[in-house]
């Protein structure tokens, strides 16, 4: 889970182009909405793409997404247990 | 009508950011050059930046300086001009469409790859709900913008303008260039332009803003008396009598005529028409040995002549000829795109 959550976090920090953040300033408990990382909606869309670019995972409903992406603990577990590869 | 220009913010591939009058020239070797970009962290926060490519950062950055420079604390009107738009994003999100078999289409460089986001970007970041625009018409993208500026200017709707002309040069939109022959198979560096017998030019990039008042004051860089642009003219030389008569001008109340040559032999032959049947005893001088030739350098060359009206000079690098430019009272900027687009804007120092 360590990796996949070191992982995660790289892909997010990349895809979403999160300047001057390192993956050690990701707190795994914190939401990745509203007040931790401070993500918008247009993020969540980008982060719904990457759940089916990378793991193959698609959302049938974007407004699970808020639910998912709780915090990385929550959004890891969710990738481990619904990873298609 | 004299609309006034009152501040510009300039990022070129000179050092022309936050600089008053000309910087020392530099020059290149290389027909590719990108530029001289500023620290964009003193103008946009991180988490805004993180989705705006260079273009955005620079129009920001340049809109920004433009405004403090400029005793207009917001405008009536943002108004761009811009030939390819946020093109590094466009061609992100081609790239990966084209990569992902039309899958995992990235939302954030689909809405970055849009024309209008330019005028649109700057607005949200100086909190102007004001009048917007977008003008995306090739070579005269920066011209449209101005003269939309003057039409509002002349209709009363508004005081100031935040004019501007904007563009990037990616490595693979130069290339495409490259193949249609806009570039110089040999060149032989910016500062040997003005030597130049071969077709094609360098390229250049930059973003330029330039705030219009209504209102002149002590910070006035000069006035902008017309805005014309023609479509491949019958006459040129007829035209920009017409267009002088119709500002109460004659060929020699011009001081100096600033010509938008590049070097390149077919670009520039028309100048050397006009400068022989009509401004055969009137200073002359060039900005794109400075630039480089992107579809919206004009912006580049209003900042040239209302810096020579303003500071009373004009750089030795960038003169054409010998003749003296007197007082420096007007100055007529021409320019071109391709010989079918034309330019003609008239300045007057105040």
């Amino acid at each position: 889970m360590d990796e996949l959550i070191l992982e995660l976090k790289q892909e997010i920090i990349k895809v979403l182009n999160l300047q001057g953040v390192k993956p050690e300033d990701i707190d795994n408990d914190a939401p990745l909405f509203g007040d931790g990382l401070g993500l918008d909606s247009i993020d969540a869309l980008e982060l719904i793409v990457l759940l089916e670019k990378n793991y193959g995972i698609k959302l049938e409903d974007p407004g699970k997404g808020r639910e998912i992406f709780g915090s990385i603990n929550i959004f890891a577990k969710y990738i481990s247990e619904n990873r298609k590869k | 009508m004299k609309v006034y220009i009152q501040g510009i913010g300039n990022i070129s591939i000179q050092n022309t950011f936050r600089q008053t009058g000309f910087p020392e020239p530099v020059w290149y070797n290389e027909s590719y050059v990108r530029c001289i970009d500023p620290d964009f962290t003193n103008y946009i926060s991180p988490n805004e930046a993180r989705r705006m490519s260079k273009v955005i950062k620079r129009a920001i950055a340049s809109a920004k300086t433009c405004i403090a420079e400029s005793s207009v604390e917001m405008p009536d009107a943002v108004i761009s001009g811009t030939g390819l738009g946020c093109i590094e994003d466009t061609e992100k999100f081609l790239s990966a469409m084209i990569d992902n078999d039309e899958k995992f289409l990235q939302p954030t460089f689909f809405i970055q790859s849009t024309h209008n986001t330019i005028s649109s970007q700057i607005a949200i970041n100086l909190k102007c709900n004001n009048h917007n625009n977008t003008f995306v018409q090739g070579g005269i993208s920066f011209e449209c913008a101005l003269f939309e500026a003057f039409i509002l200017f002349a209709d009363n709707k508004i005081k100031s303008a935040l004019v501007g002309g904007y563009d990037e040069m990616t490595p693979s939109y130069f290339r495409i260039l490259n193949r249609i022959g806009l570039w110089k198979k040999k060149f032989e560096g910016s500062g040997n332009l003005s030597n130049s017998t071969t077709p094609g030019t360098f390229a250049g990039e930059g973003s330029v803003s330039v705030m219009l008042s209504s209102a002149k004051n002590e910070k006035t860089y000069a006035a902008i008396e017309a805005v014309e642009i023609l479509y491949q003219p019958e006459n040129i030389v007829e035209s920009i009598e017409t267009f002088l008569s119709r500002n109460s001008k004659k060929t020699e109340d011009i001081d100096l005529v600033v010509m938008g040559m590049n070097g390149d032999v077919k670009n520039d032959a028309i100048y050397k028409t006009i400068s022989a049947d009509m401004f055969g005893a009137k200073a002359h001088a060039w900005y794109k040995n400075l630039s480089g030739e992107y579809f919206t350098s004009t912006g580049f060359g209003l900042w040239f002549a209302a810096n020579c009206i303003k500071h009373k000079y004009v750089p030795s690098y960038a003169a054409l000829n010998s003749h003296n430019a007197g007082k420096l009272q007007n100055v007529l900027l021409l320019n071109h795109y391709q010989n079918k687009n034309f330019s003609l804007i008239l300045f007057s120092a105040c």
